[in-house]
């Protein structure tokens, strides 16, 4: 029998991941991020707690849009290959995958009702999947390039940025009707509802971003940030902004939309999103190639994890509980 | 000849949209080249947003705003009259010795991408020397789906590429290789 090497290294390499995973579910702590590598077409698995990489997934087609099912499921949206698929987090493997036409682009998961939204970045529409086999189902008329989509807390609202329009459409999460559709700043593209359901719309082009009642469908502020606005999570009462030409994160206070602080991350932040736990903050670095996690109560960043090549995540990455 | 024309037709049309959409996939690079001159020589010359002489395919720079954030300067490509490109700085440090700027009007013809941002730096060596590093983030020429070969991802890259390339090949021929 010959000494094989690269055998002995693969077992090193399994021991690693085994032995924090096993932590992971002794003490039921840590978070998982799923981030979207759109220019090595992969998925990176990040333990939070450990700080780690855990593997990395397989994804063909430049995938940019994810969404994570909190019942152990993540989907991906590849633009390129226009590629929606669906993964067991315990396998990595492919549960449903389907071809669109168009451009999707962003996703977002209506788990009561069973739906999934893509955003169809060439054809004005959201596309409403099925959640488990992903099979069309409708299709909801946008204005022109809708890119963010989120669902709000309350399970009523679906929100579409619409970024050559200017606009947010707000539908009904139960008929998949429109409800409204107003003006925002200049080229919206990520958006995410806040704790208390107001909608938070960061606005490329006009650097700000704009806070909208989605009940009275009306803009209550615009407010300014850093340059280029793409993401917006919420952690320990506060908004967290990702600004792709900065390379910071804004800080702005959720109940007087003032700005308390603006953090430097690594270059081109882009996908932002929480812990479950409401303590961090976890932003993907387009051009560094990492992660940079953000403690939400001292706003410093704690701590920066390798990812593979161009980390989008657009979308809602951060899975809570045990490893799966 | 006639194919020519087609294309001219189809980017005169598509022109406006380019201030819109892009591409679904941003693209980036990253060159570098190390040379012997110290970094403060390399940062001299390549320093001053408003004066790319440096780079051979420049014939002239006009702007407005010194090195200023927002600053704007027109490049001028190959010789009096040539095709331009318009650009704004967006970040300015004298002390890291890089700035970073974006571009805000160019043909496809001219360079086949969108949204383009970019990033130069010069970086301290051991012994002396200095690396030069330039970074690009851009999506390709064509807007919408299904792009024609010449507007793709991969011409993109390849633009740029060769921008990037011969600048810092003239820098190197400059400041003396330091390999």
């Amino acid at each position: 029998m010959h000494w094989r090497p690269g055998l002995a290294a693969a077992t090193r390499r399994l021991t690693l991941w085994v032995l924090p995973s096993l932590v992971a579910t002794v003490v039921a702590a840590g978070d998982f991020a799923y981030v979207t590598n759109q220019n090595s077409d992969d998925v990176s698995v990040l333990d939070l707690e450990t700080g780690t990489e855990l593997r990395r997934v397989p994804v063909a087609g430049k995938p940019a849009g994810i969404v994570v099912d909190e019942r152990g499921r993540y989907y991906t949206v590849s633009p390129d290959s226009k590629t929606v698929r669906r993964f067991d987090a315990a396998t990595d493997g492919v549960l449903a995958e389907i071809t669109l036409d168009g451009g999707p682009m962003g996703i977002a998961l209506d788990r009561s009702r069973g739906h999934v939204f893509v955003s169809d970045w060439y054809e004005a529409r959201v596309r409403v999947l099925h959640a488990d086999t992903l099979a069309p189902i409708a299709a909801l008329q946008t204005g022109s390039a809708p890119a963010g989509l989120a669902v709000s807390p309350d399970g009523r609202w679906l929100a579409c940025a619409e970024r050559d329009a200017d606009a947010v459409s707000i539908f009904d999460l139960g008929t998949l009707s429109s409800v409204h559709r107003l003006p925002v700043g200049s080229r919206p593209f990520g958006l995410a509802f806040a704790p208390d359901g107001r909608l938070f719309v960061g606005n490329v082009g006009s650097d700000d971003v704009s806070v909208i009642d989605p009940v009275a469908g009306e803009v209550l502020a615009t407010v300014p940030v850093g340059a280029r606005p793409y993401g917006v999570a919420f952690a320990a009462g506060r908004a967290f902004v990702s600004n792709q030409y900065a390379d910071t994160v804004s800080v702005l206070d959720l109940a007087t939309l003032a700005a308390v602080a603006t953090i430097d991350v690594g270059e081109y932040p882009e996908g932002i999103d929480s812990t479950v736990d409401d303590t961090r903050i976890v932003v993907a670095n387009w051009f560094s190639n990492s992660v940079s996690v953000i403690d939400a109560t001292l706003l410093e960043v704690i701590g920066e994890i390798g990812t593979g090549d161009g980390p989008r995540a657009f979308g809602r990455f951060v899975m809570g509980g045990e490893e799966r | 000849m006639r194919y020519l024309k087609f294309l001219a037709v189809l980017i005169g049309v598509l022109i406006p949209a380019m201030a819109l959409a892009h591409g679904p996939t941003r693209q980036k690079i990253s060159l570098s080249t190390d040379v012997a001159a110290s970094p403060a020589e390399v940062w001299d010359v390549i320093g001053n947003f408003q004066d790319m002489s440096w780079h051979p395919a420049v014939h002239s720079t006009s702007g407005e705003g010194g090195n200023e954030i927002d600053a704007t300067r027109v490049l001028t490509l190959g010789e009096e009259g040539g095709p331009t490109i318009s650009e704004v700085l967006y970040k300015y440090s004298a002390e890291k010795m890089s700035y970073s700027y974006r571009i805000t009007d160019v043909l496809v013809e001219v360079l086949p991408v969108t949204n383009y941002s970019s990033h130069l730096t010069v970086i301290p060596l051991d012994g002396g020397g200095s690396k030069i590093e330039w970074r690009g983030a851009f999506y390709r020429g064509y807007p919408n789906n299904d792009p024609p070969p010449e507007l793709n991802d991969e011409a993109a890259i390849a633009a740029v590429t060769g921008v990037y390339q011969a600048g810092l090949d003239a820098l190197a021929a400059r400041f003396g290789s330091s390999n």
